[in-house]
């Protein structure tokens, strides 16, 4: 469980970026968190994962105050997926490249190859195993990321901007194993976004942010329902959500939209239905 | 009235020569010119971090020599030979432009385009550089790997990390090469460029750079030693 | 209307490629003088390939095995060097920040037109002109750390406009940027396509951005051209393969969902307004004893 009580925060001479934040996010959730840039959604998840300090008030992870820890210190509870997957990269194989972390942190090698097998299992990655990281399409880099954030088995992932650069299908691919995860193994996931069809679709709770303060908390469907400033709030309304809203229905995808609608039947020319 | 980069990289290696060739006095008083100089240009917080490092630096050269057994005033002289030298370079790039630099490089030492450029790029890509290596260091972190080891560790660790970052640096380096030919580059890159005239102020330098590189010469004469 | 880009029957593999398998196979297309072509495909379709074969970079500059010819602007791309076709051919690389080559924005601007011996008062015309043209009005002096990254992709933008070349391939370019940016930079290039004419040809992954401005569509799966058209003949092909459907816009989707669903035949729309207009008037409606589906 990850929470923040009365959190505040400025860089080092810059202005302040979060104020009084207030936000919990209990475990199995699958939370997108949005805002435009410069919200403090990327801060807030620095945050959390002790990669910076509050100014005041509290970051508890699973009820323990994180301000002394560092990154490594809870490596094993949150899984934390940066943008650029290159960077991540250290080792010649994407077997070895999972098995970094729970290598780091000296685990016997049975438990490794253990958590490094299940890790590449739950991404779809187990076929892999032996390849060049380097040479993996962007996409399936991006799932290495995430299998090497998997692989201390940790109960909550963050995801900074992970749909970035990558099209549709592979997309869906990944969302799928992250929806797979948070189902099935009801792991928390903590997703940063600006694909708004992504976050319509997947993701069970929404939290926005608005120059560093938290302007909405509930569902997806109810932040895109057509009565929120999303335009203010940096967001953007799905095409779906727009055109369901039109029809007076709520519908994620395409396919969703397209089953709930007909037409009225006229005799031939335009607007007739098969 | 500037003067020309041409004037100015003249100025710095004949300050390179004066460290061996002028008393250690004069020596000393370049170097008080040459703070003086440095801190009126730019008194920002990399620049005291440079002079402190190159302070550093030399004092640790000093350690070196008294270690081999040099006699302690040689060790200073040549402490001081130094960072005379290294600092006539630091005023040279707070002086002047990198840019400027390189096209000089290029019109007046005939130096093949590609090696002048590289400074502009160095200039162009430390900032990238150094950003990837955080987020590097980061992503290694929140892996496990723990800043709260000794030193040594600590070095080791880092080390894993410059083979991302040297990948990404070529990577970059391809997709720079390839925008450079699109774009032309060559020859001609700095031949088109307008050229820096010198002017009455440049002119007077480059003589004053000759009287104090011949100053072997006419003390000979002057003093008949 | 003239072809400013004819690819006939052109096959290419890179020095990498296992023999025996392409990246691009029997490519036949052209793209119109003036049109705004987006270039869609699964990763690994050959749309990078396909933009540096358009520029000369595949096979002139990187090397590969190739067959066929790729003419542009009237003239074949074997035999120029890729200088030369740059300045009639601007090309936008995914990696904005290393196509960057100089300090400031005006060196920046400068640095192709000094190199193909521009006059110096030339190169100052031009640089205003490109910097103007793309919403950074005189910022000559500024270095490129002052500029954001949204910044400087439109001074990449203005670099590439100064030589006024008559066509711009894009790459992926804002596949770094947020919808904000990315809507701003699609909006600058929409313009400068319509003041000046410019043939556009853009890789996007997300349409949606381009659904307003798009005139000519081509689809790419596994080295091949599945569809190479206008946007309104093509997009039903395209819709026609599963896998290749999701990388329509969202908006296409849904119409031609509608009209396989329903026997319609519906509008082309280019806006969520006129989608909604032209539903209605359709007489499209929520099926009775419907509420929704899924969450």
């Amino acid at each position: 469980m990850l929470e923040a009580k009365k959190v505040n925060y400025a860089y080092t001479r810059g202005r302040p970026v979060i104020f009084d934040m207030d936000l919990k996010i209990g475990d199995g959730e699958f939370v997108a968190l949005l805002g435009h840039n410069g919200s403090g959604k990327t801060t807030l998840s620095r945050l959390f994962m002790a990669l910076c300090h509050p100014r005041s008030g509290e970051i508890l992870v699973d009820g323990e105050d994180a301000a002394a820890a560092e990154p490594a210190d809870l490596a094993d509870k949150i899984g934390y997926v940066f943008q650029n997957p290159d960077l991540q990269i250290l080792a010649d194989s994407v077997y070895e490249e999972v098995a970094y972390g729970p290598r780091v942190k000296k685990l016997p090698e049975a438990q490794v190859k253990e958590q490094v097998e299940g890790a590449l299992a739950a991404m779809g990655l187990t076929e892999l195993r032996d390849s060049y990281p380097r040479l993996l399409s962007f996409g399936q880099k991006r799932r290495l990321g995430v299998a090497a954030a998997m692989a201390l088995c940790p109960r909550t992932l963050i995801l900074d901007e992970i749909t970035n650069g990558q099209d549709a299908l592979e997309i869906e691919g990944m969302m799928a194993h992250l929806d797979k995860l948070n189902r099935e193994q009801g792991v928390t996931i903590v997703l940063i976004s600006h694909d708004m069809d992504v976050v319509r679709r997947y993701a069970r709770r929404a939290v926005v942010l608005s120059s560093g303060r938290l302007v909405y908390d509930g569902s997806p469907a109810a932040l895109f329902d057509g009565t929120r400033p999303l335009e203010q709030w940096g967001l953007r309304q799905p095409a779906v959500c727009s055109l369901a809203a039109s029809m007076d229905v709520k519908a994620a995808t395409v396919e969703e939209l397209c089953e709930l609608l007909t037409c009225d039947k006229k005799e031939g020319g335009e607007g007739a239905c098969a | 009235m500037r003067l020309a980069a041409f004037t100015q990289i003249i100025v710095t290696l004949a300050v390179t020569a004066w460290v061996f060739i002028l008393p250690t006095e004069a020596v000393a008083t370049i170097l008080v010119l040459e703070l003086t100089l440095l801190l009126y240009i730019k008194h920002d917080q990399m620049t005291l971090a440079a002079i402190g490092g190159l302070a550093v630096f030399t004092g640790l050269m000093v350690l070196l020599q008294l270690l081999f057994g040099t006699p302690l005033l040689q060790s200073l002289i040549g402490g001081l030979r130094m960072l005379v030298m290294t600092m006539a370079f630091l005023c040279l790039l707070a002086a002047c432009r990198i840019q400027d630099i390189a096209k000089a490089l290029v019109e007046k030492f005939h130096l093949p385009c590609e090696y002048a450029f590289m400074l502009t790029t160095a200039l162009r890509f430390v900032p990238n550089f150094l950003l990837d290596s955080e987020i590097t260091l980061d992503a290694q972190s929140c892996r496990g790997y723990s800043n709260r080891q000794n030193f040594i560790k600590r070095f080791l660790a880092y080390l894993v990390v410059i083979r991302p970052l040297v990948m990404r640096a070529v990577a970059k380096s391809e997709t720079l090469a390839l925008s450079m030919e699109l774009k032309g580059f060559g020859n001609n890159t700095y031949k088109n460029m307008p050229p820096e005239k010198l002017n009455i102020f440049d002119y007077l330098v480059l003589l004053l750079v000759l009287a104090g590189c011949s100053f072997p010469f006419w003390q000979k004469y002057l003093t008949g030693a | 209307m003239t072809a400013q880009i004819a690819i006939e029957d052109f096959y290419f593999a890179y020095k990498a490629t296992p023999p025996g398998q392409v990246v691009l196979r029997n490519i036949n297309l052209k793209v119109d003088k003036g049109s705004f072509t987006c270039l869609i495909g699964p990763s690994g379709a050959g749309k990078t390939t396909l933009c540096r074969a358009i520029t000369g970079i595949v096979p002139f500059y990187m090397g590969g095995r190739y067959a066929g010819d790729v003419k542009v602007l009237g003239k074949s791309t074997k035999g120029q060097r890729v200088s030369d076709i740059a300045m009639h051919v601007g090309f936008i690389m995914e990696d904005y920040e290393s196509q960057l080559v100089s300090l400031t924005a005006g060196e920046e601007v400068a640095f192709s037109l000094l190199n193909h011996g521009f006059k110096p008062e030339e190169v100052e015309k031009r640089v205003s002109w490109a910097l103007e043209a793309v919403g950074l009005p005189g910022r000559e002096t500024y270095r490129l750390d002052e500029l954001s990254g949204g910044q400087r992709q439109r001074l990449l933008l203005a670099s590439t406009l100064a030589v006024e070349p008559e066509l711009i391939v894009l790459d992926e370019p804002v596949s770094a940027m947020d919808p904000d940016g990315a809507q701003s930079l699609y909006s600058l290039l929409a313009s400068i396509h319509k003041r000046l004419g410019t043939t556009i040809v853009v890789v996007e992954h997300r349409m949606d951005f381009l659904l307003p401005y798009v005139t000519d569509l081509i689809a790419l799966k596994e080295g091949e051209s599945v569809a190479a058209d206008t946007f309104e003949a093509a997009c039903p092909i395209v819709y026609a393969d599963k896998e290749l459907r999701p990388l329509l816009p969202t908006l296409w989707q849904i119409k031609l969902g509608l009209e396989e669903r329903l026997g319609l035949k519906l509008n082309d729309w280019r806006s969520e307004e006129e989608a909604i207009e032209d539903m209605k008037s359709r007489g499209v409606r929520k099926k009775e004893g419907t509420g929704h589906v899924g969450s």
